[in-house]
């Protein structure tokens, strides 16, 4: 009987001293499901909120949005990120969940003025996700949530969606909060524009879309680099998942596209009489997918040909990357520096107050073995008579 | 208030049961008259027994004593009633030589104590009683209605036989020895019940069944001191060796092939008179979990049938109180996508998830208590009525989401998957219990009741087998009958229950393949 009132008081004790103190339910939560960081032109910090509006799916049967918004935007403006925030809350009549918020987007004048201190806002909070996706937008941050995707049910999810296969430079806040806190301290996100809307389309009606990175040296960002050179980063980081590369084969006037299918790289650091290298190996594989020219494809020979076309056009790419980190920007967001921490932990102690002047001297050299497995096609190109195929 | 309850109890301890004892009554005498008026007192209001005086051979008196209805009266009439009036007799000798001798009737029983003569009439038996004779001739002639052998209602099947136990025991017992013709088969019978003197058979393999199991279970037997048995329930409550636990540790059954499967591995059956389930000691959990068709299909497909099983034993266990957990506190775990869609369709819903869950929950299970006690005319409106409730009004008033009433009626599917009602029933009632753990503390609720029921588990035992044994105490070899069901040409050993056990059940390499055998 003693058990039994001791297990009993035990039981209830469960409810009555945890009290659910931390219960909230569905529709008691604001679900943000991305988040625009800018800064005012005082200087204050804003944050622009995207709320979804679980009424607008309820509405349409869950089949579509009828016509009424899906989100709706809110901003509060403080002395810093938290202070925001608690002003956000001001006007929202649900409590803030960020648990679900995979988007977050620095405006131009916060990244450029530094984001340490209102990252740090991000990674202290539990909520916010880890591998929530960071980024940077060249257009007004306010606007870029404001955008009603034709296809998408809202803007945050365009972003995520783009970077799931790889658009951009796909970096989360872990990857953020590592990168800053590495040897190199530098930093790139992906940096967003808007896509001008179809005709007849009102401003609204678009999406935004991946286009470069934006370059930071430590917190503060210095500059951008374009599409072409951001490939190139993703080449040496092996995070291409789906890309095209066209070549001139030869000498011939038209072009060859391969699509690489599985590619490897491997960073090879090296220091021989104070000269520091880096060798960049690749091994690629890739099909082809169209072919200009009159080449027959279905010849061993021809293939080896291109594939050293293919390397080539591989090495270019790769080369196009390094040479404006290493010229202009003087800015290690490749990661070398980690790569000789660990090859030469004596050397890099040595030098790891100034790399800033070790790494534009680095010499790079870029070693790619390509090949192309399939010729896509199991004939002489398309739509040519036999005698005017080229060996 | 907690001193209170323990004196009361306290004084509770005190009372000894009352039940009226009928054991001591004496012997039968030789005076005819004393006899008669005795039985005439005792069955005195009971207008169901019939005494029918008589004469044998037209100069001694004598009685016919039955219950309308248990006797054979025809038999009686012909064999008995006939010869005896009919026969020219000169002495009480010359009586009794021709009870013995000359009456075709296959098992006759002499009774000199009162008390034997009343229990052989209360079973129906005919008994006679003749001047000069102070011995009470039991003639075993009992015949009363009786249902036939029907298909076990309440363990169908598609492969197996489809006979099942009835209410009368001797037609149970013939069934199993129907199967097991070896005369190892042993019934040992026992009567329990001051009032209904139920028949109880104690059924097991000699050679098979440990001795010590065997012996167990007679001292459990012999230790109920109880009115009636009615059902083996009651045994089953008796004997059991953890009383407050919500898992039966007994496996229930009316079919004669599990109990005969369970008697080939070493287990004891008890038969009970008056009702089909025969009961089957001892148990494990994973038995418990376990179809009598598993063995009767292909193992592949028995197999995956066990997997599935397994993964609704634990979506009928943990899903309402998963689902709770996550929508009260743990947003952050579902795929964004599902959440807003639940997020939506709980937008016009009043209740927290928690009150939600356990009002569906309790709907169910009322809905699925009235109809099975409901006639089968009345079924058919439960159902109807309990399907637009459940499903289509509830939702459209806003009182229930969606999502809810899919998670209510999965569960409700998977709890009807565990092949054992008395299991399926304990799960559907822990299942309570952890929907509140969910509400108050999330996941983490969800964990430590988890881990309450499998310490529990763990802790119980059945006539000294460990519940969860192959698994826990971890048994390598029996795990092929567990996780998996191996082919009938691998399952070479019988389990290990307790001590000593007789352990080949086949010869190996039984494995077919066309070159062996007939070369």
């Amino acid at each position: 009987m003693k058990r039994f009132f001791l297990s009993l008081s035990f039981f209830l004790s469960i409810f009555m001293l945890s009290g659910c103190w931390d219960r909230v339910e569905v529709n008691d939560i604001a679900i943000i499901t991305a988040t625009a960081i800018d800064l005012t032109e005082d200087n204050q910090i804003k944050v622009t909120a995207q709320v979804f509006i679980p009424r607008a799916l309820s509405g349409g049967g869950g089949l579509g949005t009828g016509g009424g918004d899906l989100t709706l935007i809110r901003t509060g403006i403080g002395s810093n990120l938290a202070d925001a925030v608690s002003k956000l809350q001001m006007v929202l009549p649900r409590t803030i969940f960020w648990g679900q918020c995979k988007v977050f987007i620095f405006g131009m004048g916060l990244a450029e003025n530094g984001i340490r201190e209102q990252f740090d806002f991000l990674v202290r909070h539990p909520e916010p996700r880890g591998r929530a996706f960071m980024f940077v937008s060249k257009a007004d941050t306010e606007k870029v949530l404001q955008l009603l995707p034709p296809l998408e049910r809202y803007s945050g999810e365009v972003l995520k969606e783009l970077l799931d296969f790889k658009i951009g430079l796909p970096v989360t806040m872990k990857d953020l909060d590592l990168m800053l806190t590495s040897d190199a301290q530098n930093a790139v996100l992906p940096l967003i524009k808007v896509y001008p809307p179809n005709k007849g389309k009102t401003e609204n009606e678009s999406i935004p879309y991946i286009s470069g990175s934006a370059i930071f040296s430590k917190d503060k960002m210095i500059g951008t680099i374009g599409e072409y050179e951001t490939r190139g980063i993703m080449w040496i980081k092996n995070m291409l998942k789906y890309s095209t590369i066209s070549f001139k084969a030869g000498n011939e006037e038209e072009e060859i596209s391969v699509s690489p299918v599985q590619s490897d790289v491997k960073l090879k650091p090296r220091i021989s009489k104070d000269k520091w290298k880096m060798t960049i190996k690749v091994q690629a594989e890739g099909d082809v997918v169209q072919n200009e020219t009159k080449l027959n494809l279905m010849d061993p020979e021809t293939i080896k040909r291109l594939e050293i076309d293919f390397g080539k056009n591989i090495k270019h790419r790769i080369e196009a990357a390094i040479d404006p980190l290493q010229k202009e920007f003087n800015i290690d967001i490749i990661d070398f520096a980690t790569e000789f921490h660990h090859h030469y932990p004596k050397e890099w102690k040595k030098v790891k107050n100034r790399w800033n002047e070790i790494f534009p001297q680095i010499e790079v050299s870029v070693d790619v073995n390509a090949n192309i497995r399939r010729p896509g096609y199991t004939s002489t190109p398309s739509g040519l008579p036999k005698d005017e195929v080229k060996k | 208030m907690v001193r209170r309850v323990k004196s009361l109890l306290r004084r509770r301890k005190g009372i000894q049961p009352q039940i009226d004892s009928l054991d001591d009554h004496g012997s039968l005498s030789n005076k005819m008259d004393e006899n008669i008026d005795y039985f005439r007192s005792v069955y005195a209001n009971c207008s169901d027994v019939v005494i029918r005086p008589f004469l044998i051979g037209g100069m001694y008196q004598a009685y016919f004593i039955y219950i309308d209805g248990l006797a054979n009266v025809e038999e009686t009439d012909e064999q008995i009633l006939q010869p005896l009036m009919n026969a020219t007799v000169k002495n009480t000798n010359e009586i009794m030589n021709m009870l013995e001798n000359k009456i075709p009737v296959t098992n006759i029983q002499k009774f000199t104590s009162l008390s034997k003569c009343i229990d052989s009439i209360s079973t129906g038996n005919p008994l006679l009683l003749s001047d000069g004779i102070n011995t009470g001739y039991s003639f075993c002639l009992a015949k009363w209605e009786k249902r036939g052998i029907g298909e076990p209602s309440a363990e169908v099947g598609i492969k197996g036989p489809r006979e099942g136990f009835t209410e009368t025991i001797n037609v149970s017992t013939s069934q199993l020895r129907r199967i097991i013709k070896s005369p190892s088969l042993k019934m040992q019978e026992l009567f329990i019940g001051q009032l209904t003197k139920t028949k109880i058979v104690i059924s097991y393999i000699e050679g098979i069944a440990n001795h010590n199991l065997i012996e167990e279970v007679h001292n459990r037997l012999e230790r109920i001191k109880i009115d009636g048995i009615l059902e083996s329930g009651y045994i089953e409550e008796l004997i059991e060796d953890n009383p407050y636990s919500p898992f039966p540790q007994i496996l229930s059954t009316e079919r004669p092939d599990v109990v005969c499967s369970n008697l080939l591995e070493g287990r004891v059956a008890i038969l009970v008179d008056g009702t089909p389930f025969v009961i089957v000691v001892p148990t494990t959990f994973f038995s418990l979990l376990q179809s009598h068709e598993d063995y009767y299909q292909r193992f592949l497909v028995s197999t995956a049938v066990r997997w599935l099983r397994y993964l609704f034993l634990v979506i009928s266990l943990l899903l309402p109180s998963l689902y709770v957990a996550i929508l009260t506190f743990h947003h952050e775990m579902v795929p964004t996508a599902l959440l807003l869609s639940v997020a939506a369709s709980r937008e016009a819903v009043p209740f927290p998830a928690l009150v939600e869950a356990l009002m569906m929950e309790v709907t169910f299970e009322a809905l699925r208590e009235a109809g099975i006690r409901l006639p089968k005319q009345v079924g058919a409106a439960v159902s109807i009525v309990g399907a637009l409730v459940i499903g289509q009004a509830a939702v459209q008033a806003g009182l229930v989401s969606a999502p809810m009433v899919i998670v209510v009626a999965i569960t409700g599917i998977a709890s009807f998957m565990i092949p054992r009602y008395a299991m399926g029933i304990g799960f559907r009632i822990l299942r309570f219990p952890i929907i509140f753990l969910a509400g108050a503390l999330g996941l983490l609720g969800v964990m430590m009741g988890i881990i309450a029921i499998i310490v529990h588990l763990s802790t119980i035992r059945s006539f000294g087998v460990p519940y969860l044994s192959p698994l826990a105490p971890l048994k390598g070899t029996e795990l092929k009958d567990t996780l998996i069901r191996s082919p009938w040409w691998k399952l070479n050993t019988r389990p290990h229950l307790t001590g000593d056990y007789n352990k080949h059940r086949q010869s190996p390499g039984l494995k077919p393949d066309p070159t062996k055998g007939g070369e």
